[in-house]
């Protein structure tokens, strides 16, 4: 009993770092039925910056520089990769864009800080708290409770503030919502800003525990992608609890099965969810008017 | 005067570039990027040093030693776009490298078909040494300075079994060749001394958390971790151990010794054990010397991997001896040469006693490695017995 509820414990955590990235990859998609496949890098920048930053302002000063950062980052990415691709209608040309100036970040956080892998300081103490025989690190908590206000802050912000409007009315109808005078293409920008922004802070949030480095982005951005297809693109409730079943069934099939099938089960799921609901298990399905 | 002649020949070897014949080149293959790169870069860092005193000694035979280095980013295909390029377009007498195992594997047999000498400063694969040796090939080119897994794992073994009296030891390896096939060396050493493993767990690379890897040990009630991994992978294992609140001694292969195991793990790491041909402590002459010259070369206290750099300048000692044994660069004489070495060769891990023959090319045999342990972010030595008195330099038996 004690082992299981230490496993759900660490399949949680681990979790709420796939979901947190996820999150990243619905809010775009909401938008403009795009992705940022350097959505992983985005985190990578995001984490790399914050060790740069805190060593000289400290942890609190440094959060809102990496926000910014990302925002900053996420608009490049949509300007250079993805606002070409929306106005030609190009269904594949983003990708290959998002893709490229994914690896051209992970090449200049290589010259910048190096290939190792960095220790990221904690800002709470490293020492586990035990619980009823279940041990957790504070930072894991963090990471949950920050993940959780971070999205919950970002969904309050797009339900109802009359930036989310304008985010529903793009996501049903963009040229609608064009006609109606809302510019478009700006809450596109938008979207990608607040998309690198969650990603960036997801990786300050997490970096203690996974250590940061130029190559962090490539392993937990693939997990993300998971989650976001097991949860569903177009809800970010889905994101969150595709994150914990993706990392809970991690966990235990790494204890109860072997460690060497650890990611089977999650892969196994993925391709159910593609064969029997291609839209997630919480995504709404949409039929495609041609 | 002679030391205007020798400006002289420098500034003319520049000027003239790769077109001049009084340079001996030598290239340099391994990764100074990437997740090895601590281990690549100091190798290429440790060479770069015996190179500089060599050529200010007045090179090889008069010439001046010119070293091609090679950033082969730890990737199979890059290495062998390396090795070719070396040896046809650089047109190198030897070359130096290769911390990969796989890349080794893959390079190292354009080296053989052009009979030019390779040198295996850093990768401990065992397969290496022996992929080409005779009576199936003519002759096999390909050296090696660095202590082979087959080595290590008997080590570890020993350590965690005969030495400090353990009895049921679990594997942490992560899931790459290295890995896999340390896993294999350490089942079959551990099953020479009639002990089973209580768990074998496998990780990925990048995987952050442990917590099943680990559990699965503890409910087998192991009391020994032995890994096979590289720093970040490893650090997490230490790190996950004190999260569980349940630490055991780590002792594994020589990875344990990077300096991303190290400073990621802190306080979590100390203790853990691995073999080292080299530690960076000054308890001979040559030590001393190659010590301080390379703190003062490179502006550092800790060498990043002090292994490799001292493998790796050891190689162009052992390479210049060959050279001017055989009178020549020519690859046939000089892979002869190093066969049946003359001189000793006083290098910084040991002193180089005949240290190779036609059937065998591993520089370092079981007794030149001792234990080291991690302390407060630094390796020193594990048992300080070991290294003392004439035990500084344990040299390779002779045939």
């Amino acid at each position: 009993m004690q082992i299981l509820a230490q496993l759900l414990v660490s399949g949680i955590a681990v979790g709420m770092i796939y979901g947190v990235i996820a999150f990243g990859y619905q809010l775009t998609f909401a938008t403009s039925k795009t992705l940022n496949f350097g959505q992983g890098e985005a985190l990578m920048l995001g984490s790399l910056v914050g060790l740069t930053v805190v060593s000289i302002t400290g942890y609190w000063i440094m959060l809102p520089i990496v926000l910014a950062f990302g925002l900053l980052q996420g608009s490049v990415v949509e300007r250079l990769g993805v606002r070409q691709a929306i106005k030609t209608k190009s269904e594949s040309g983003w990708i290959m864009a998002t893709i490229a100036l994914g690896i051209i970040f992970k090449n200049m956080a290589e010259n910048i800080w190096g290939r190792d892998a960095l220790k990221f300081p904690s800002p709470l103490p490293e020492a586990p708290i035990g619980f009823m025989g279940v041990n957790v690190l504070p930072m894991e908590i963090a990471i949950v409770v920050g993940a959780l206000a971070l999205m919950l802050a970002v969904e309050f912000f797009n339900r109802r503030s009359i930036y989310g409007k304008a985010v529903v009315a793009t996501a049903n109808d963009r040229d609608a919502a064009g006609l109606m005078g809302i510019n478009t293409s700006l809450v596109i920008t938008f979207s990608y800003a607040l998309s690198s922004m969650t990603a960036a802070f997801a990786g300050v949030l997490v970096a203690p525990v996974t250590l940061t480095g130029a190559n962090m982005g490539g392993a937990l951005g693939l997990k993300a992608f998971a989650v976001a297809i097991i949860g569903g693109l177009s809800s970010g409730m889905g994101v969150v609890v595709g994150g914990l079943i993706l990392g809970i069934t991690e966990t235990l099939t790494g204890y109860y099965v072997s460690t060497g099938y650890k990611d089977v089960p999650g892969l196994v799921l993925l391709l159910l969810v593609l064969s029997l609901k291609p839209s997630g298990l919480f995504g709404v399905a949409t039929i495609k008017k041609v | 005067m002679l030391k205007h002649t020798c400006a002289a020949l420098l500034a003319s070897t520049i000027l003239a570039g790769s077109a001049f014949a009084d340079t001996v080149k030598i290239g340099l293959s391994g990764p100074f990027s990437g997740g090895s790169a601590s281990m690549g870069v100091s190798m290429r860092d440790g060479a770069k040093l015996a190179v500089a005193e060599i050529n200010k000694a007045g090179g090889i035979m008069g010439k001046q030693i010119q070293l091609v280095e090679r950033d082969d980013e730890a990737r199979n295909e890059l290495g062998v776009q390396i090795a070719q390029e070396l040896i046809n377009k650089e047109q190198v007498a030897a070359t130096l490298g290769y911390i990969n195992t796989g890349v080794a594997l893959a390079s190292q047999r354009f080296y053989q078909e052009a009979e030019i000498p390779v040198i295996n400063n850093v990768a401990t694969g065992t397969l290496i040494a022996r992929q080409f040796l005779p009576p199936d090939n003519k002759a096999n080119y390909v050296f090696r300075t660095s202590a082979n897994d087959a080595i290590q794992s008997a080590m570890i073994v020993d350590e965690a079994i005969t030495r400090r009296g353990f009895k049921a030891p679990a594997i942490l390896a992560d899931s790459t060749n290295y890995g896999q096939l340390g896993r294999a060396d350490l089942v079959k050493a551990l099953e020479a001394k009639g002990v089973k493993t209580v768990a074998e767990e496998k990780f990925n690379i990048g995987d952050t958390d442990m917590t099943a890897q680990l559990l699965r040990a503890k409910q087998a009630n192991a009391d020994v971790i032995l890994t096979y991994g590289i720093g970040p992978e490893l650090a997490q294992i230490a790190n996950g151990m004190a999260k569980l609140g349940w630490k055991l001694p780590m002792i594994g292969s020589w990875t344990l010794s990077m300096a991303t195991f190290i400073d990621n793990a802190g306080a979590n790491g100390d203790g853990a054990e691995m073999p080292e041909t080299f530690i960076q402590i000054p308890n001979t002459p040559k030590r001393k010397a190659f010590i301080e010259a390379y703190q003062a070369a490179y502006k550092v206290d800790r060498i990043p991997s002090p292994v490799s750099a001292a493998q790796g300048y050891d190689s162009v000692y052992l390479l210049k001896a060959a050279m001017e044994q055989a009178k020549s660069t020519d690859g046939r004489k000089v892979r002869a040469a190093l066969e049946d070495l003359q001189t000793k060769v006083d290098g910084v891990v040991t002193v180089y006693d005949h240290p190779f023959s036609a059937t065998d090319h591993e520089a370092i045999s079981a007794n030149i490695p001792v234990f080291g342990i991690v302390k407060g972010g630094r390796v020193v030595a594990a048992h300080e017995e070991d290294i003392q008195g004439d035990k500084a330099v344990r040299v390779k038996p002779r045939h």
